[in-house]
């Protein structure tokens, strides 16, 4: 019985840190119908507000509100959204991208996460299955003997406790 | 007055200086004189911060602008109610709130404490008074609210226009109370590692502590989301952003913390595990202000920046270290007999739910500081935002919510497959039948679906233990089902209300997905008189209205909402010019109803107003977020109502075990 659960923990710990950021960064950018919402979403604001396109505030912002109406231009002509992605990549830099690419040095942000998590899932298992082979604690010994009262046990103290019980409940 | 405030800063800091060491002398040598002596400087600490409080809110109520504070976040314009939040505007009011409460909570746990865990609470009130030197040193030295103008101007500068919403009078208290509350089990959990008392006491003490922090890291992190619905202008309530993560974080590690302590005060495992906790916790709160305050990383919500970073930086490395330290020299006494038998058990559940809330906290981490880190390592600053967040947090949120189905009818220890189908057969039926039923329904997101599913599972699982103790209860004591009902929630108030709390999460939960899968958006320029559809509303712009006051300039858009013909509301989106900050923002009108919410937006005027421009948001669902909430704070306000009979109950059994000592009998259950 003992372990035998461990190894296929291990395989889906391991699965989830190699499929799961493959998964999910290769889906960055790709969308099946582009929209305003959608597209201005994957790219971010240059006005220092720290939002997306699609979330910045400023009512007349000199980036978000052209860059919008640019969008939904270009998506009426037809492009699709990786493709109105890479424009912009390609006129303002990484920085416009509103979540790291899944190349180089980026790949660290998207596997990190899965892979802290299966560390951690690694290490319950761990812990978990040492303490299932530990020794139980022996039942069979006899129990220590009771106390006797303590002659420091006197009127004085039983009032504090009595007190400290009042507060505690 | 100014003077005032400055002066009582100052004797706040040396008293908090005094009680560090009365507390240590008196511990430490046993002279419980000097414990009083410490209690009373902490209180006087608390009288000394809250007359500095009435100062500046005296100067903030009587436009004094002599005060450097008052004439950057105030003006004689300025609403009453503003002048009062304003006191949170600012960088060093702010902090002066953060002090205030600080010292409020200390001096409610030194009331609290002033007779019962001897061995641990002196230590506990050390560390808070050291966390309140390190603000009070601030206050004093650094960043002084109480400055004065060489020449004070007839006019201030006005409060932030996104400041001036009833949501940010009440989001900065409540996320503030949240992470300042925090800041007394961690003393405790700090305290009970430097006087090597490491049972569970501290965790007892302070239980209350940590449900009530939680609570209000729950309300701020709600009242926020709710301020970016009716504020920011985008139809959206959550955006990734630095300091949303920031007080988020807490509040995951936290609710890591309430479920795993329930193992050790149970099963008495998991000690450095919940210390560890507790330290993060209060570790992530003092990172989340050094975010908002240092300028590290751009925030749409950093309202106070300033050169403050490094010291915050210096005291959360500090915190980190000399906790981490405690940590590690305690390491042998912390090992305890840990009796684990099966990953069938509630124990597994625990410690998988732990897994994963720390792993989303950990995934919110590494986006929030990974902009950072690219500079340091490649010079290139990226952005990461939304895109990142939902992709990575999205299926560790269904593993969450999967978790949160399998714990509560998982027993303790072991339970047979026999008893894992009797448990599970009604709920995972339920979130079949609710898969099944949304793909009737056309909807084809594989995550969508997933969620849906998961959704109606848990709140199958909660039914069925709410059914089996109003069951139980008809059975044995023959009462009514609403009667047994009541009477099971209020007899067993914290298992039932953190059910309810689940409840809530899971209606949060679905109204996230919705919201976030279904929205319609509509950009439209009209004329005044003419329509345009969206979903199924058709929007008729009448007109516009203006508003001329001192503090600001207001135009109106006036629109007819009409469903089939008929007319259902009217919402009034307006454009609004701060007349002192010299700042135009939206006011957005949004009508809300359980099916979906209308959002408009008045995004541009032409030709006198006779033409408008509206961006209008159709967001299904969003209603149950809200919703949600408000569950999840009924819950938790449930789970910390005094339970008289569970108290007598415990009293009786104290009563027992002394009456039982002193007569030389054996105490059940002691060593």
């Amino acid at each position: 019985m003992k372990g035998h659960l461990s190894a296929p923990i291990a395989a889906v710990l391991l699965c989830v840190t190699v499929a799961m950021p493959c998964v999910i960064a290769a889906g960055v950018g790709a969308t099946e119908r582009p929209t305003l919402a959608g597209v201005s979403q994957g790219l971010t604001c240059q006005c220092g507000c720290g939002l997306t396109v699609a979330n910045c505030n400023h009512p007349s912002c000199s980036f978000s509100v052209p860059v919008r109406e640019q969008i939904e231009s270009m998506i009426g002509k037809g492009q699709s959204g990786p493709q109105i992605i890479a424009f912009y990549r390609h006129q303002y830099g990484e920085k416009v991208l509103s979540a790291p690419t899944t190349e180089g040095f980026n790949i660290l942000a998207w596997l990190m996460p899965f892979a802290a998590l299966a560390l951690g899932g690694a290490f319950i298992v761990y812990t978990t299955n040492r303490w299932r082979s530990a020794p139980a604690p022996d039942k069979g010994q006899p129990a220590p003997p009771a106390k006797k009262a303590s002659p420091q046990f006197d009127a004085a103290l039983r009032r504090r406790l009595e007190d400290e019980i009042r507060e505690r409940t | 007055m100014p003077e005032l405030g400055r002066l009582a800063l100052l004797v706040a800091l040396v008293l908090a200086l005094y009680s560090i060491g009365a507390n240590l002398f008196g511990a430490t040598r046993n002279r419980p004189e000097f414990l009083t002596s410490a209690r009373h400087a902490l209180w006087a600490m608390c009288a000394m911060v809250t007359i500095a409080i009435i100062v500046l809110w005296n100067g903030l109520l009587n436009s004094d602008f002599s005060l450097e504070y008052v004439a950057a976040y105030s003006s004689t314009t300025l609403p009453t109610a503003y002048k009062i939040t304003a006191l949170w505007g600012g960088q060093q009011g702010s902090l002066l709130f953060w002090t205030w409460l600080l010292s409020i909570f200390t001096s409610i746990a030194c009331f609290q404490n002033r007779r019962r865990n001897p061995e641990i609470a002196p230590y506990a009130m050390v560390v808070l008074a050291v966390v309140a030197i390190f603000f009070l040193g601030m206050l004093n030295f650094v960043t002084r609210p109480f400055d004065l103008l060489a020449v004070a101007p007839v006019e201030g500068t006005d409060l932030n226009p996104l400041l001036q919403n009833y949501w940010m009078a009440i989001h900065p208290p409540s996320l503030y109370t949240g992470y300042v509350s925090s800041t007394v089990p961690f003393a405790f959990g700090a305290a009970a590692l430097i006087s090597g008392r490491l049972d569970d006491s501290w965790i007892r003490s302070t239980r209350r502590w940590a449900i009530f922090s939680w609570f209000f890291l729950t309300l701020g992190n709600m009242f926020g989301a709710r301020w970016a619905y009716e504020v920011l202008g985008w139809g959206g309530y959550w955006a990734w952003d630095p300091v949303e993560n920031a007080a988020f974080m807490p509040w995951l590690v936290m609710t890591a913390y309430l479920h795993s302590v329930m193992i050790q005060e149970r099963k008495d495992m998991l000690k450095v595990w919940n210390l560890s906790l507790i330290g993060l916790a209060f570790g992530l709160t003092i990172f989340g202000t050094f975010i908002t305050r240092s300028g590290v990383i751009s925030s749409v919500h950093s309202f106070t920046q300033s050169g403050l970073g490094p010291y915050f930086l210096s005291f959360l490395i500090f915190v980190v270290v000399s906790y981490t330290g405690l940590l590690i020299f305690r390491s042998g006494e912390l090992r305890s007999p840990a009796e684990f038998e099966s990953y069938l058990s509630r124990e597994a559940a625990f410690l998988f739910n732990n897994l994963v809330l720390v792993g989303i906290a950990f995934a919110v981490f590494w986006g929030t500081i990974f902009p950072v880190l690219s500079e340091a390592v490649r010079g290139v600053k990226i952005t990461v935002g939304p895109p990142f967040f939902n992709r990575v947090n999205g299926p560790l949120a269904l593993g969450l919510v999967f978790l949160m189905g399998v714990g509560p009818l998982i027993a303790w220890r072991r339970t047979t497959p026999r008893n894992l189908i009797r448990s599970f057969a009604a709920p995972v039926s339920s979130g079949v039948a609710a898969g099944l039923i949304a793909f009737a329904y056309g909807i084809r997101v594989w995550y969508v679906l997933a969620a849906l599913s998961l959704a109606a599972f848990v709140m199958g699982t909660i039914l069925v233990e709410f059914r089996r103790g109003v069951s139980a209860r008809r059975h044995m004591v023959g009462e009514a089902p609403a009667v047994a009902l009541v009477n099971l929630v209020a007899k067993n108030n914290r298992r039932y209300g953190g059910y309810i709390i689940h409840v809530g999460v899971i209606v949060a939960f679905v109204g996230i997905v919705g919201s976030s899968f279904f929205r319609t958006e509509v950009k439209q320029t009209v004329r005044q008189g003419q329509s345009f559809a969206v979903g199924p509303y058709q929007l008729r712009y009448l007109g516009l209205s203006p508003l001329d006051t001192p503090h600001l300039e207001m135009a109106t858009a006036d629109i007819e909402v009409l469903r089939d013909g008929r007319e259902v509301t009217e919402m009034a989106p307006a454009k609004v010019f701060y007349k002192r900050q010299q700042q135009p923002a939206t006011k957005v009108a949004i009508r809300s109803t359980p099916f979906a919410d209308l959002y408009v937006v008045l995004a541009g005027l032409d030709d006198n107003g006779k033409q408008a421009t509206f961006e209008v948001f159709l967001t299904p669902l969003v209603f149950w977020l809200w919703a949600g909430g408000l569950l999840m704070v009924m819950g938790t306000v449930v789970v910390m109502w005094p339970n008289v009979r569970e108290r007598a109950a415990i009293a009786a059994t104290l009563r027992g075990a002394v009456d039982r000592e002193m007569a030389g009998e054996p105490v059940p259950g002691g060593d």
